[in-house]
């Protein structure tokens, strides 16, 4: 995967010598940025092997490493509720997200529709909106919504969608920011295509989902990629629609481990810790470069 | 560009024949137009349009999920002036925001400068400084913890190294709040880093060499081609960095809980408590009505530094 992004490195270093101390000090300073960064998680996957006693003091190497840390870890929460609810939010969220901002995208940057400029800024100023800021009303429209837990068809007498997958799933889904990233990618299409397509007669929706949608991949990892962190990481949203264990995610569980500061179980932690982050690292590892691609769109095109 | 020729006969006898009548075409276009649309406008719509709408209303309620509820007019504002976990709130999130913003913003970018110089292994320093991004706030605010835990923890070790005496991080109203800029800047470099690395590589490197060829060295290359060149991606970054900043939350509400005192309480947090502790929503979103309108005044600043910038 690195490969890719290699082609091009015996250039100036090797032919001009004054550049040599310089670049010798580029890969000291980024390799030390680098050292920074990743402490933090070794050191997290260092005391997820340790025993109570040797986490009382400082010290780097676990005595031995205890694999049974993470098993009992598993035991002591209900962790694999958690990981199930986190993952089925997660998928959800970009399920719904790659529908309705893709189509949404095309929309607004291939049809002829009166007004898309406007449109346009209209999702652009959304996209400054931030959730915690609609917080309060989110979750009364969510507590209104008709004709979902007991409610009846005006909103009123039930919950709606809070305690429900419907709540944890579609408020937060389909955020402005990858219609606007869809639309970046669609706009870079020629319109050949889908006149070509045209003129052999297929249908708008055809020409949507068959000729410009495969097109834009780096598009949709990206916005996959985005979206899956996003939900995986979710934690107020989660906590503020949800009162039963069962529908918990992954997060909420992990903060609740660390409720009550004099009892900590800092080995449990961070072998749930790890546990949960590694799904993640491992997602972007292997998207990284349609990653960078993606990302590379959205603030460059007009 | 996978259409054969025979596909479309299959899927469209409904379809004007081509060039016929090009007004029926646009027609069915604006249609499916609209289709494709509505789905996202009706989700903003019910989950971002309404709320803001909804804000502004129950700003000048007492609303507190109850049956009844009065206007108040602006008596929630003006309690809020008077309210000193509001001010305390304001000021560290403002603070925050200003210490935050700049120093990762410029970390960054002399970071995606760095790994933008055509160097070995850019796999690994891209997925090395985008770790925490990918990490759940909830994972490095554990891991931070830990990390600053007085006892134990690996801050002290380091300090340790070089003789300092052990400091109370969090736990002292001096450092507290300082201690979490640290981490929301190490955790926000990621995308930062990304966006600023994908724009870098988006520069004209015509451009680079004809001002090479002029003799403009490595500075005024950067000051005069890539500078320009990265501005839009600079608002961008400027505009989530703003937005995310003041959304702190999880952060302070595993590692500190807002102390001690209320050395390290954010406004996301004290709306949080009134809306869905003390149950005064109408009083919450008040709060969030200056909240909006402080974000505003940030992003008004950013545009007016960055017009500055452009006419330089």
């Amino acid at each position: 995967m690195t490969s890719a992004t290699l082609p091009a490195v015996a250039g100036p270093s090797s032919k001009d010598p004054a550049f040599r101390p310089g670049r010798l000090l580029l890969y000291l300073v980024l390799s030390v940025g680098a050292v920074l960064m990743i402490t933090p998680f070794v050191w997290m996957v260092l005391t997820a092997f340790k025993s109570n006693a040797e986490i009382a003091q400082f010290g780097w190497l676990p005595g031995e490493l205890r694999w049974r840390n993470f098993v009992e870890a598993m035991q002591t929460a209900p962790f694999l509720r958690y990981f199930r609810n986190s993952l089925i939010i997660a998928v959800g969220e970009t399920v719904f997200t790659l529908a309705v901002c893709t189509t949404a995208g095309y929309a607004l940057a291939k049809l002829p529709l009166r007004g898309s400029k406007m449109l346009l800024n209209y999702f652009i100023v959304l996209l400054l909106v931030p959730f915690q800021i609609i917080l309060v009303p989110l979750f009364l429209i969510v507590k209104s919504i008709p004709l979902f837990g007991g409610n009846n068809i005006l909103g009123q007498g039930g919950i709606g969608w809070l305690n429900s997958w419907w709540g944890l799933i579609i408020p937060l889904g389909a955020a402005p920011l990858f219609t606007f990233l869809a639309r970046q990618f669609y706009v870079s299409v020629p319109n050949e295509l889908a006149q070509a397509a045209r003129v052999d007669g297929l249908g708008e929706f055809g020409i949507f989902w068959r000729i410009m949608t495969p097109l834009i991949k780096p598009a949709l990892i990206t916005i996959a990629v985005f979206q899956i962190e996003a939900a995986w990481n979710g934690f107020l949203w989660p906590l503020m629609i949800t009162t039963s264990d069962s529908m918990r995610p992954l997060q909420l569980g992990l903060a609740i481990f660390s409720q009550n500061p004099a009892e900590i179980e800092w080995p449990y932690l961070m072998a749930g810790t790890a546990l949960a982050t590694l799904p993640m690292i491992v997602l972007f590892v292997f998207a990284q470069k349609r990653f960078v691609e993606g990302m590379a769109n959205v603030g460059i095109k007009g | 560009m996978s259409t054969t020729l025979e596909r479309p006969a299959l899927e469209s006898p409904r379809t004007v024949a081509p060039g016929k009548d090009s007004r029926t075409l646009v027609k069915s276009q604006v249609r499916a137009g609209w289709a494709l649309l509505a789905p996202a406008l009706l989700h903003s719509g019910i989950f971002i349009v309404i709320p803001v709408i909804a804000v502004l209303v129950l700003s000048l309620t007492d609303y507190s999920f109850g049956d009844t509820w009065a206007w108040v007019g602006f008596s929630n504002y003006t309690d809020l002036f008077r309210d000193v976990d509001f001010h305390a709130s304001l000021w560290h999130t403002v603070l925050y925001a200003i210490v935050v913003i700049p120093i990762s913003m410029a970390i960054a970018l002399a970071i995606a400068i760095g790994l933008n110089q055509k160097i070995r292994g850019l796999g690994f320093f891209r997925t090395a400084f985008y770790i925490p991004t990918v990490t759940a706030t909830v994972a490095v605010a554990t891991i931070w913890l830990w990390i600053y835990n007085p006892g134990s923890g690996l801050a002290n070790g380091f300090l340790s190294l070089f003789g300092f005496a052990p400091n109370r991080w969090l736990a002292d109203p001096a450092t507290a709040l300082p201690s979490l800029m640290v981490v929301g800047i190490w955790q926000g470099l990621g995308t930062k880093v990304i966006i600023y690395l994908a724009a870098l590589q988006g520069v004209s490197r015509d451009l680079l060499e004809s001002a090479q060829l002029d003799g403009a060295n490595r500075w005024q290359r950067f000051v005069n081609v890539t500078w320009p060149a990265i501005g839009p991606v600079q608002f961008f970054v400027l505009i989530t960095s703003i937005v995310g900043t003041f959304q702190v939350f999880d952060l302070v509400y595993v590692m500190t809980q807002g102390g001690p005192g209320s050395e390290t309480r954010v406004l996301v947090m004290d709306i949080y408590q009134n809306a869905f502790q003390d149950l005064k929503l109408g009083y919450a979103s008040a709060e969030t009505v200056i909240m909006m309108v402080v974000i505003a005044v940030f992003i008004l600043v950013g545009r007016l530094l960055q017009k500055a910038d452009v006419n330089d």
